[in-house]
């Protein structure tokens, strides 16, 4: 088929799928084959290659750039590192002055790069405003600021926790824990059976949503916020944080000794595989997409065994949104754009490729809302978890900037560093949560100065 | 002894006074010594003045894409000094710094001694094994000490394990406890073998006379090595203790690989306090700056203090 044909058959496509969004009937099958919208469309300018700086996931990133490749006939280059020196590596290539058309952002990191000029709006480009109607509530309140669209998502993950169902049976206990109380209690029983010398692996590690995003999912799921709406801390004394710091910080060795030292060491990722060697009886709450190490029979001894749970009480947890974003170091706007929807948004073929790709090979949640509710959700993760489980604890998510709101601000970064420090010298015992809290409400002057 | 013949002499005056006569040897050494300074000017001087600009401005991303650099004069010199973590990280410091160079002198002179023995074979073999952590890259050997201390599944744990001297396992990176001192012996184990080949080096070069003198007037092994070994090595030591010190001081991959300042503050040390200062979000170049100065300033203080005192002693 010529390169004419398609675009004529585009152009009928796009318009019967322009006046489909006009009068806002884009229902869930809007994920799949909207081959005529803008994305199809080549843009007037010419490039001879592109590039893209990213963390590493797999080899998403070779795949869609032979895609876009063979598609336009553009190269695209890739920078890619781990997922905690991204920020780094973006940040010198910038002030290098280097050309850097697409990159991505967690939420966290996001708003100091707009503070700091490295993102373009998108909201004047062909077809924004379509993705922008799709969008999830997370990946709104991350991706639109001040009313201007930033970026497009690159997956959405929800807190859950995880139990291993065999030592669960071994200990004669029907059903996880429905309250803290339980929680301790089971874990107490697996320590003095000698099930488990450490029942729970948490994910304290360093980083920014590592171990703040237990702290704040604990915190949101016994009702409690880190800020008011007007952004004053809520860390004084009997406050939920600071009480929930008491309880997470007893669960340690110096208090019940029931935590995995381990904990304090792991991301995602590690602690997912780390809970596939069988030794812990829970592990979380964290990203949901753990399951698809901890259930992978090619990462973990115990696949299968691995099951999810919801948060005690109502249930509440926090979910989060990472971004794709164009870079206002691009060497093309339109070009940028085009790849920019590749990474985050529909190729040419008017699929959600990445988004649908990374459900069904990684466990990922979509920032979009049509493929949120399409197929590729309800069977891309079936192999590793209870769909409708993990759904149905989806649906009591809210953003994680409702549970911290200094998310959006830019000295929430700093602060987060010294998060990390102080609750971990929290949870080591060299000081109690009170010293802690204390410590960062002073911390958070001290940030805003470093900004 | 040379002879000169007269006509050559006369040849030699003619050519001082006339157009191509012969440079002083001043000049000479100036002109030879040019190329390599304008390297080191290039190479080493002009990163650091330029870092020394940017600690008295306020530098971040944008500032730096569009090179307009604000002035603000010790603004970032004193948020660094104020800042509670500095201090922490500068204490972390020192205690790695003073662990890990006294260490490695004293090991340095046990080890060199003991493969400067000839009549032994395996000093021989030895000698070239020592040299093996040396050829590792900083990173990878902090990655590989990693897996070693790893909690549950750490070769240090299982030897312990295995030879029953522990129940549990240790936490030997996890604790705040050990963390700076499971960092410390990595960094010893792969900069050691520095420290052995100058120490080795410059014991061959001690004239065996001067054993056999003292040992005709009575003096045994350990006075042997006390006056005479050890005085000559001063000048040696004294290098090693700047090197060491310097680099010490500015220990950086094995943090990155092992701790990442963890648990808590309890590893973080000045140069990962730059480096966050400066490559985290909110990317302060200026304060990152400002701090690597403070670390470039102590580290010269205590170069001419070591010079001071050990190398001084020697040549008099």
């Amino acid at each position: 088929m010529s390169d004419d044909v398609i675009r004529k058959w585009a152009l009928s496509r796009r318009r019967v799928l322009g006046a489909a969004a006009g009068l806002g009937v884009l229902g869930p099958g809007a994920a799949f084959g909207q081959a005529g919208g803008p994305w199809s469309q080549a843009p007037r300018s010419k490039v001879d290659r592109l590039n893209f700086v990213v963390w590493t996931y797999g080899d998403i990133y070779t795949r869609i750039a032979k895609q876009f490749e063979a598609d336009w006939g553009v190269k695209v280059d890739s920078t890619i590192s781990s997922f905690n020196d991204h920020p780094t590596k973006l940040a010198t290539m910038f002030a290098a002055g280097e050309k850097i058309d697409v990159s991505q952002s967690s939420p966290f990191s996001f708003p100091n790069f707009i503070g700091q000029g490295l993102v373009e709006p998108i909201d004047d480009l062909p077809g924004a405003a379509e993705y922008t109607k799709d969008f999830t509530a997370f990946t709104k309140q991350v991706a639109v600021v001040k009313g201007k669209t930033m970026g497009l998502p690159y997956f959405s993950a929800v807190w859950v926790w995880n139990y291993y169902a065999d030592m669960m049976e071994k200990l004669k206990i029907d059903k996880p824990f429905s309250t803290y109380d339980e929680f301790i209690e089971h874990c107490v029983k697996a320590k003095k059976d000698g099930v488990s010398r450490y029942p729970v692996l948490w994910v304290a590690g360093v980083g920014l949503e590592q171990l703040p995003g237990t702290w704040y999912q604990m915190t949101w799921n016994r009702g409690g916020t880190f800020f008011d709406k007007q952004g004053n801390h809520m860390l004084g004394a009997g406050s939920i944080a600071r009480e929930t710091l008491k309880w997470w910080a007893n669960t340690f060795e110096k208090g019940l000794d029931i935590s995995d030292p381990e904990s304090l060491k792991v991301q995602f990722t590690t602690s997912a595989k780390a809970f596939g060697a069988g030794k812990n009886l829970y592990r979380g709450p964290n990203h949901h997409y753990g399951l698809n190490v901890a259930n992978d029979p090619a990462q973990s001894p115990i696949a299968g065994k691995v099951k999810v749970h919801g948060s005690p009480g109502d249930g509440k947890t926090i979910g989060v949104t990472h971004v794709y974003f164009l870079s206002s170091a691009n060497r093309d706007k339109e070009w940028a754009w085009k790849l920019l929807q590749y990474l985050g948004g529909r190729t040419k073929d008017g699929n959600y490729t990445q988004a649908i790709g990374l459900a069904k090979d990684a466990m990922l949640g979509s920032g979009y809302s049509s493929v949120m509710n399409s197929d590729a959700i309800k069977q891309g993760w079936a192999p590793w978890g209870d769909v409708s489980a993990i759904l149905k604890i989806w649906d009591q998510a809210a953003y994680i900037g409702e549970a911290c709101s200094s998310v959006y601000q830019p000295w929430h970064f700093p602060w987060t560093d010294q998060l990390n420090i102080e609750v971990q010298k929290c949870l080591t015992g060299q000081i109690t949560a009170d010293q802690c809290c204390d410590n960062l409400i002073k911390g958070i002057a001290d940030a805003k100065r470093k900004v | 002894m040379t002879v000169v013949a007269p006509q050559m002499a006369v040849a030699r005056h003619k050519r001082r006074r006339g157009f191509g006569r012969e440079m002083s040897a001043g000049w000479f050494a100036f002109f030879m010594n040019v190329p390599t300074l304008l390297f080191l000017v290039l190479v080493l001087a002009w990163p650091v003045i330029y870092a020394g600009y940017l600690s008295v401005h306020r530098v971040g991303l944008a500032q730096l894409r569009r090179g307009e650099f604000p002035f603000t004069g010790w603004e970032n010199y004193g948020r660094v000094l104020e800042d509670p973590l500095f201090w922490t990280a500068l204490q972390n410091t020192v205690i790695f710094t003073a662990v890990t160079v006294s260490t490695e002198v004293v090991l340095a002179v046990m080890i060199a001694l003991l493969i400067n023995q000839t009549g032994v074979w395996t000093s021989r073999l030895t000698r070239l094994l020592i040299l093996l952590p040396y050829a590792i890259p900083p990173i990878a050997n902090g990655l590989i000490w990693a897996f070693m201390y790893s909690f549950q599944f750490g070769f240090l744990n299982r030897i312990l394990f295995t030879l029953g001297l522990t129940q549990d396992p240790v936490n030997w990176a996890g604790n705040p406890e050990t963390a700076l001192f499971a960092v410390t012996v990595p960094y010893i184990w792969r900069t050691l073998p520095f420290a052995i080949i100058l120490v080795h080096a410059a014991l061959q070069g001690i004239p065996r006379e001067l054993y056999e003198q003292a040992a005709v007037d009575g003096a045994r092994a350990w006075r042997r090595f006390w006056h005479v070994t050890l005085p000559l090595l001063r000048p040696v030591i004294a290098v090693i203790l700047i090197l060491r010190t310097a680099f010490a001081f500015a220990v950086f991959e094995e943090i990155l690989a092992i701790t990442q300042g963890g648990p808590g503050d309890a590893t973080w040390v000045a140069a990962w306090y730059s480096y966050k200062i400066t490559f985290s979000p909110p990317n302060n170049f200026g304060m990152g700056s400002a701090s690597a100065f403070i670390l470039a300033l102590m580290i010269g203080v205590m170069a001419l203090v070591y010079l001071r005192a050990v190398y001084r002693r020697v040549t008099l």
